[in-house]
């Protein structure tokens, strides 16, 4: 798996995110460090029928007051915006945020949009079909399904912007976001294009919110990743995008890198269609093509955001795949679950956990979880001992590396090692 | 109430239905016949495919906790599980 | 556009194929090399999706063609995309002298799969059990094969092809991404060998849903429907569906076990169109003939050594004309070599563009231009005319999709 990667380093130079925390990295990253929840009651659809009722809603209607602020303002006042499905909204929301961080200004000649996507605009769909299905013809609305294509958050992206370089959506169920940065990371050391958008974008929908209670896979409580007693997934929603840059280009035109992206991995269980491989081979696959990419031993991985969905059967494959790639060590490394907080954004979970991922290299701490004393199961799963961070953010002076993971449906694998770029920019000059 | 007799039978029915095993009859299914793993090499998505069919073939609801091994290990033990949930 | 014309080459040795021509290269050869109109099915219009006016025909594959690719027991699960996509994947392996190979140790292998709409019966099938019966009512079954990577993750679960698994979702530009991240793939060392492709149904709700947004040619005074790619008279293609599998491998690993290849993968790339609205094409050919020329210049590929175009043409007002206009732009006022148009032939999804683009660079013969009679000013093209053509050496592909994603791909003719 030897491969050259050309010298070309990959900076973060921008990022920006819309979650169940707010609209704007500001809201997510208070709420990551105060390891806040954002998982509960919903109102975006009539749940009453479906087996569970929580989720981490994007607020749509009060956006304004959530960190949306001036930028959500501008957008909504742009005719195109009326347009947009949510999964879009989110998406063009997070991309001009992180634009705007990078330095950067539209329209993009030449830069290419690596997107990932589960579901697109369904919850625009549903509505459609809900008025089609139940003969309210005249209420179903063929914008409502135009809005469906899984390639439109992207594509929305890159016309709002003006990119004229690649635009590719990737589709991999809940691996989708981390494998679209690994894309573009690629597009970048190939020299295909000199800035890439990569990230994701997913709305709540009725499909995927009863599709996985039909496979038994959601908490009716909040989602508890690697603790006694847990019992699945919460849904989250929303998107995240990284602007992603040569990093003497970044350097050069005198902007911050927030981050390197030093590697990606991905594998492939081919073992089942939803369980994952319990082994969790696949996923150290990922992780040891990760690190091998990125020229890293796992003795410099100073954190881990993982994947940690909550269902027992994954996060048990997923501290398989830990003690695989890191021995000794995986019961000790600082380990946080962002799903804990945001829910599971399915088809940008990948992205908006890498958005987390590089504030923690930032700010030199890594974000906990909620330790919810009055759920069952307050402490770690003794089958699964990772080093959970729990309530207060654990201060990680001197990190240098930080690794996260992305196991999906289909075996779908993924891993991304970021790394300091204070290190990259002492190491540069 | 369904009599108790006829819901082996029915469950027979409901597994080759919802399954989609093409080519089994019913009544080729033992009753004390293990379903999953070695037996009819059904997985837990077929658990779980089979939860909905019966839900709704006897309007019963099956919560999570309660899908083990054991209630689903053979048309007998499902059959005593529903007999169960199903009389008055 | 990334190129790979230097060390390692990599080259295509297997192709299954499934569509209304039928099963396998073969089956597709001769419906190229004829251009008779394949036999249309009558899309199912039960389920009231279907304007009274609207177009009644779709390009369906027969059922039967995947049952001897797939025992009972993996079948019984799948969606139509993920049965239509492991058959392909085996036709190809067998194609390429793989099948049962039990190699040591087994090369990494990975896939890479487009599909514009992904199972979309299957997320049909689910949406109508949700909002019709309740949420409780919601098959397993339906959900787990209802995800857009459901074809791809089944290859891999076939193929114990554990590399990397990407799906594109890039509508009409899907098959040459894919295919282009499939040598990609091989090009960084990711995977030794890659399974790349294009796979999608055709469902009534589709085919109403792509007939109400105008993209759909409706029947002429004869009661058939005709695409009519690059002709004055076009008004939008011929939906279909089916697959392409390719086996991409080095030309090394080929030659080492005496396997014989199609083509040489020689360069791809990629581009988009700010100007296109959300279901349809912009007017940004200019921009995007500037993008494909200067792709090429970074692959060394010598435009004027292009001696073939396969065009994705498929009859679309907006989409040939934006094609054609690219396509002039980045020749520069030189004639085009000769273009060819098989979704005049293959329709519109599917996988017949991607295996008729294999199939030109492997030297197979093309009929004249299916559905053209009069060129359109407006777009200055002239498709093949039928006559004899020598075999290319270089073929460019192009496609430009609705929403603004354009995609190319050079293929090379395979080395003697």
């Amino acid at each position: 798996m030897k491969r050259e990667t050309g010298g070309r380093r990959v900076a973060v130079s921008g990022v920006g995110a819309v979650c169940g925390l707010g609209w704007g990295v500001a809201p997510l990253w208070e709420g990551l460090r105060a390891g806040t929840s954002a998982i509960g009651p919903f109102k975006r659809f009539d749940h009453s029928a479906h087996r569970t009722h929580l989720a981490a809603e994007v607020a749509v209607e009060t956006a304004g007051e959530t960190g949306g602020g001036p930028l959500l303002e501008r957008l909504g006042a742009d005719p195109r915006w009326e347009r947009l499905s949510l999964a879009d909204r989110f998406a063009v929301f997070s991309a001009v945020e992180a634009l705007a961080q990078s330095g950067l200004a539209a329209p993009l000649t030449g830069a290419g949009v690596f997107f990932g996507s589960s579901t697109g605009g369904m919850f625009e769909s549903e509505r459609f079909f809900s008025a089609f299905l139940r003969g309210r013809r005249r209420q179903a609305h063929l914008r409502d399904l135009a809005a469906q294509q899984v390639n439109a958050p992207g594509d929305a992206v890159a016309r709002w912007l003006g990119a004229t370089g690649p635009v590719r959506t990737i589709s991999s169920a809940c691996s989708s976001g981390a494998l679209a940065l690994g894309a573009a990371l690629e597009a970048i050391r190939s020299g295909e294009v000199d800035v890439a958008i990569a990230g994701g974008s997913d709305s709540l929908c009725q499909l995927t919110y009863a599709g996985f209670n039909a496979l038994r896979s959601v908490d009716e409580g909040p989602c508890r990743p690697f603790r006694s007693g847990r019992e699945g997934m919460s849904f989250g929603e929303g998107a995240a995008v990284l602007i992603l840059e040569p990093l003497e280009r970044v350097l050069a035109r005198g902007a911050e890198p927030l981050a390197v992206l030093a590697g990606a991995g991905s594998a492939c269980d081919a073992h089942h269609m939803t369980a994952p491989d319990p082994s969790g081979t696949g996923a150290a696959a990922a992780i040891e093509a990760a690190l091998a990419d990125a020229g890293l031993p796992a003795a410099e991985i100073g954190f881990v955001n993982a994947h940690g969905t909550g269902t027992p059967l994954n996060d048990a494959a997923e501290w398989n795949a830990l003690r695989s790639v890191f021995g000794e060590r995986a019961g000790e490394i600082p380990l946080s679950a962002t799903k804990a907080l945001l829910g599971h954004l399915l088809g940008s979970s990948g992205a908006i956990e890498a958005v987390a991922t590089v504030l923690c290299l930032l700010h030199g701490e890594l974000h906990p979880v909620p330790s919810i004393p009055s759920c069952e199961g307050a402490g770690v799963d003794p089958a699964s001992p990772v080093a959970l961070v729990m309530d207060r953010p654990l201060p990680l002076p001197g990190v240098r590396a930080a690794l996260s993971t992305s196991l999906a449906f289909g075996g779908s694998n993924a891993a991304l090692i970021f790394s300091q770029a204070g290190k990259a920019r002492a190491g540069k000059t | 109430m369904p009599e108790a007799s006829a819901i082996p039978s029915r469950i027979k029915r409901l597994i080759v239905d919802s399954l989609h095993l093409e080519g089994m009859k019913p009544e080729m299914i033992e009753d004390e016949a293990p379903l999953f793993g070695e037996g009819l090499g059904l997985d837990s998505v077929d658990a779980l495919e089979l939860v909905v069919a019966l839900e709704k073939e006897f309007g019963i609801k099956i919560k999570s906790q309660e899908l083990g091994r054991e209630v689903f290990s053979s048309v007998s033990s499902l059959s005593q599980f529903i007999e169960a949930r199903t009389s008055p | 556009m990334t190129s790979i014309t230097a060390s390692p080459g990599i080259v295509v040795t297997g192709l299954g194929t499934i569509g209304a021509y039928g099963s396998g290269a073969e089956s597709l050869r001769r419906a190229l090399a004829s251009s008779a109109p394949l036999t249309a099915s009558e899309v199912d219009r039960s389920s009231g999706y279907h304007l009274a006016r609207a177009s009644r025909q779709a390009l369906l594959v027969d059922p039967a063609l995947v049952r001897e690719w797939l025992s009972p027991a993996e079948a019984r699960r799948m969606s139509p995309p993920s049965k239509l996509a492991v058959a392909a994947s085996r036709m190809a392996l067998r194609c390429a002298g793989l099948e049962g190979a039990a190699e040591e140790p087994a090369p990494v292998a990975g896939v890479a799969l487009s599909t514009a709409f992904g199972p979309s019966s299957f997320s049909e099938g689910l949406l109508r059990q949700i909002l019709l019966e309740g949420p409780e009512a919601a098959s397993p079954f339906l959900f787990t094969e209802s995800v857009a990577n459901a074809p791809a993750a089944q290859i891999a679960i076939a193929s114990k092809a554990r590399g990397p698994s990407i799906t594109l979702c890039q509508r009409e530009a899907g098959a040459l991404l894919a295919v282009g991240q499939g040598a990609a793939d091989l090009a960084s060392g990711r995977a030794a060998r890659a399974l790349a492709g294009s796979v999608d149904e055709m469902t009534p709700l589709l085919h109403a849903l792509l007939d109400r947004f105008g993209a759909v040619t409706r029947s002429g005074v004869d009661g058939r429907e005709q695409a009519r790619p690059f002709d004055r008279r076009r008004s939008g293609f011929v939906a279909a569906e089916g697959v392409t599998l390719l086996v991409l491998e080095s030309d090394a690993a080929a030659r080492g076990r005496g396997a014989t290849s199609l083509a040489r993968i020689l360069g791809w790339g990629s581009a988009f169109d700010p100007t296109a609205p959300a279901i349809g094409w912009g007017t940004g050919h200019a921009s995007l003939g500037r993008a494909l020329r200067k792709s090429l210049d970074r692959a060394g590929i010598d435009l004027a050594a292009i001696d073939r175009i396969v065009a994705g043409a498929s009859g679309s007002v907006g989409g040939d004309r934006l094609e054609a206009l690219m396509l002039r732009e980045a020749w520069g006022g030189a004639a085009l070599p000769p273009v060819l148009a098989p979704k005049g032939v293959t329709g519109e999804y599917g996988g017949g563009f991607l295996g008729a683009v294999v199939l030109a660079a492997s030297g197979a013969t093309f009929g004249p231009a299916a559905g053209f009679a009069e060129m359109d000013p407006d777009l200055g093209v002239v498709p093949h005319d039928g006559s004899p053509l020598p075999a290319p050496s270089l073929v460019l592909a192009t496609s430009v999709a609705a929403g603004g994603a354009a995609s190319w791909l050079v293929l090379g003719a395979p080395r003697p």
